[in-house]
């Protein structure tokens, strides 16, 4: 490279202070940013469907505005498949845990365990279930059936509040507007074979 | 010698470091140098790291109310601004800033792509932050030549003939 005297060069590089200024930054506001987390316990908008099937128990649910509609939506191995729709504006739950078994590249299968210990409060809940084993009791229950072109609207159920008491729910699809996991646990566990409920 | 002569001499011995390394080097490093080049490419990777779990959720994302679609808007904005800090160094303070602040919200949304995705971007951003371009005036080599940062004294520049550095 000829470099000529009446020529200017840019010389750029990264200065460390500053550099290192900024990333500290960067990391104390992330640390924060959890630490709010962990303070209050709620995330906001926690998606976690659309990665394939998962189950979900507890001992005791209480929830508000539920409502229950057919559905057809995707699944760990299917495009469509059936299932049912459960939508709740509020919910409590004691007792809380949600697993998923996952093959690694390797062939070994681990199951994920997110536990709650405390009280899990859930407000803006959709969830979409594939098999529902439970015990249920509601309040002011309406089915309603109607004829129109949507299916998913000609028979549905409605209640005011609902109660579920030792549930297991293999669920595809689970959004809440607000969660707030008390005393929540994550954890991993090494297994032979994934579960497999009979339907 | 006061500290701030010898952090200036310091300074100067690094630009000249680099202005040595430059002149051996080919036009692609020319074209490096010019830019915060890792800056931008680790901010264009973080934002990639970040869209992923967003894409996979695209089936949700336009839904109101989900949070998905803010993963969306956070993972593209880096997008932008990683493609942004290369076309436009000059920029490269405010990009990072605007970067590692977009990088750690994220979370919530995306889940900073597993955290990787904030992690990269808070380094990237931090590269973008700390990067500085300073003109070098290779005209003559005598004293007062060459180039200067704003608010600093001219840096000195090597002989040409004698390779020493002149004041």
């Amino acid at each position: 490279m000829e470099m000529g005297r009446d020529q200017k060069l840019t010389v750029g590089r990264v200065w460390k202070k500053k550099f290192f200024i900024a990333l500290f930054t960067g990391f104390f506001s992330l640390f924060l940013l959890i630490a709010a987390f962990g303070f209050t316990g709620s995330a906001l908008a926690l998606p976690l469907g659309g990665i394939g099937d998962f189950i979900v128990e507890f001992d005791e649910l209480q929830g508000s505005d539920f409502e229950l509609l057919p559905h057809m939506g995707e699944t760990g191995n299917a495009d469509q498949s059936p299932m049912v729709r459960n939508k709740m504006g509020e919910a409590k739950i004691k007792g809380l845990h949600i697993y998923k078994d996952l093959k690694m590249p390797t062939g070994q299968w681990v199951r994920f365990h997110v536990r709650a210990e405390g009280e899990t409060t859930i407000k803006g809940l959709i969830q979409d279930a594939r098999f529902i084993h439970a015990n249920l009791s509601f309040e002011g229950l309406s089915i309603v059936e109607k004829n129109t072109e949507n299916f998913a609207e000609n028979w549905t159920q409605n209640a005011k509040k609902i109660t579920i008491t030792d549930a297991k729910l293999i669920t595809d699809y689970l959004f809440q507007s607000m969660v707030s996991l008390k005393g929540a646990k994550i954890s991993t566990e090494l297994i032979d074979q994934p579960e497999i409920i009979e339907q | 010698m006061n500290r701030r002569e010898k952090r200036r001499l310091k300074r100067e011995e690094k630009l000249r470091k680099a202005y040595e390394r430059l002149a051996e080097g080919g036009r692609f490093a020319r074209w490096k140098n010019e830019r915060p080049f890792w800056g931008g490419v680790l901010s264009i990777l973080s934002a990639l790291v970040i869209l992923y779990i967003p894409l996979h959720l695209y089936a949700i994302a336009f839904i109101p109310g989900t949070f998905v679609f803010i993963g969306f808007l956070f993972g593209g904005l880096l997008l932008i601004l990683g493609i942004f800090s290369l076309i436009y160094p000059q920029f490269s303070t405010v990009f990072g800033v605007i970067v590692i602040f977009l990088s750690v919200l994220s979370i919530m949304g995306a889940l900073g792509g597993f955290l990787i995705g904030t992690i990269l971007g808070i380094v990237s951003g931090s590269l973008l932050v700390g990067w500085e371009r300073h003109e070098v005036d290779l005209s003559g080599f005598g004293p007062g030549a060459g180039g200067s940062r704003k608010g600093e004294p001219a840096p000195s520049v090597p002989d040409a003939g004698t390779g020493s550095l002149q004041a």
